[in-house]
């Protein structure tokens, strides 16, 4: 036990973690104890063998690239435009006081805005979904739970998430669930599931929403078929390249899974 | 928007930590890929946590997530790993340095730089971290504390284990090492 207090003084005397007094007094018995100073010595040794040979680990470019995408989407350029509009937007509509007394004019006026507001905010999450999709498919990330069992992925992704998206079973000839993985999208953690239609990868994402239950919408941006729709307090996105027909399929038989229509 | 300060604070703040967390990540999980996912999970937690990170302590800060992050990838991934924690534990490093002769050449150096890798990442996790937050993040004692969530007491008994294991692991082979070492770094201990 001695020895062993003793052992771990020495450590910090040699990481300079010692007050002063102890330093002192250690200085003072090495003068005197050859043993000690030996020992002393032998581990200054080992932590300069150590901090000269062991590797520093620096973070891979290709994992700041990630992170930069899927933590600072509103920092890329295209993001800039739509947040000015947005903020030329809300100004305006602070000036509504001022029509008021056009009554319905200025009620017009207003639903028209925050539709195009809505649009605004849509558009840069049609953005936000398309980087991430073709993210995942560069990069070796697709999927953090490789598992094609719901099973499995559903409580993992519980676990990582302030809330549970539903992974059902897709009925769909063809379609290989390939697993789920945490992403970050419209400032918010999200599920995404993963499947395989032939050789084209579907990620649908998920996360919980205030929005009433509504219709898929469908776009395309950049050659991907995208769908969106709220249904049980949750928010789905799907993207994918397959062919039109499939895309549809797809959303159809994630929509019944979830128990939606 | 509080949002967009919020990024503002992690760029500046948290992201100048990329590399100590991903060091970090990489002993702990001794895996490249993974090191990678479990810092990209990390970061993410930070940016929401990023209320609670207050003054200059950024790196700590991101750390203890990141350590926090590995430990329940560990689990979940390595459940036969977090055994290893009991520090009455000795039978885990049955890593005989080979004792063959030694060529005194730059081939011995990269072989001693290799060794001193496999023996780290041969300690036990518990005694491994906090081997790689002193020698290779240079954190104090109460910065390893806060981040492996110990008494500083368990940090010294912890880091002296370390070094002992380290020390068995190396003594066949790394004696002429530490003779190099001691000659062009006598007397440049740190202040």
């Amino acid at each position: 036990m001695n020895t062993q207090n003793e052992t771990q003084l020495i450590n910090a005397f040699v990481d300079d973690e010692l007050d002063l007094t102890s330093r002192l007094d250690i200085e003072e018995r090495m003068r005197l104890d050859a043993a000690l100073a030996q020992k002393v010595e032998g581990l200054r040794q080992l932590r300069e063998a150590i901090r000269e040979g062991a590797d520093y680990h620096a973070a891979p470019a290709a994992l700041r690239e990630r992170m930069a995408r899927s933590i600072g989407p509103e920092r890329t350029t295209p993001g800039h435009a739509p947040v000015a509009v947005a903020a030329v937007v809300r100004r305006w509509l602070g000036w509504r006081p001022l029509v008021a007394s056009f009554g319905l004019m200025a009620a017009l006026a207003v639903t028209l805005d925050l539709a195009w507001l809505r649009s605004v905010q849509e558009e840069r999450l049609l953005d936000d979904v398309v980087a991430s999709h073709v993210r995942s498919t560069l990069g070796q990330h697709l999927v953090d739970v490789a598992s094609s069992d719901h099973h499995t992925v559903k409580p993992w992704l519980s676990s990582k998430l302030d809330f549970s998206p539903p992974v059902g079973e897709l009925q769909l000839p063809g379609s290989v669930f390939l697993g789920g993985r945490v992403d970050y999208l419209d400032g918010h953690p999200a599920a995404a599931l993963v499947y395989r239609q032939g050789a084209h990868v579907v990620n649908s994402f998920v996360w919980p929403t205030s929005a009433k239950d509504s219709k898929p919408e469908f776009s395309q941006e950049r050659g991907f078929r995208t769908a969106h729709w709220s249904s049980n307090g949750m928010t789905h996105w799907v993207i994918s390249d397959v062919n039109p027909d499939e895309f549809n399929a797809i959303v159809g038989a994630i929509r019944s899974s979830d128990g939606g229509s | 928007m509080s949002n967009d300060e919020n990024r503002k604070r992690f760029e500046a703040l948290v992201m100048p930590q990329l590399n100590a967390a991903y060091n970090l990540a990489r002993w702990l999980t001794r895996n490249d890929h993974d090191a990678e996912d479990v810092v990209h999970e990390s970061l993410i937690r930070a940016l929401r946590y990023i209320g609670s990170l207050r003054g200059d302590g950024a790196r700590p800060w991101l750390l203890q997530i990141v350590r926090h992050t590995c430990y329940s990838w560990l689990k979940e991934n390595r459940p036969a790993e977090n055994v290893a924690l009991d520090p009455t534990d000795g039978a885990a490093h049955d890593l005989a340095g080979p004792a063959a002769d030694e060529p005194p050449s730059l081939a011995m150096r990269k072989a001693e730089r290799e060794q001193i890798n496999e023996a780290i990442a041969a300690l036990p996790v518990a005694y491994r971290e906090v081997l790689v937050l002193r020698e290779l993040e240079d954190l104090s004692y109460s910065e390893i504390a806060r981040i492996a969530n110990i008494p500083v007491g368990t940090v010294m008994s912890r880091l002296a284990r370390a070094r002992g294991l380290m020390r068995e692991a190396l003594m066949p082979s790394v004696r002429s090492m530490l003779r190099t070492v001691a000659r062009t770094a006598l007397g440049g201990g740190k202040q």
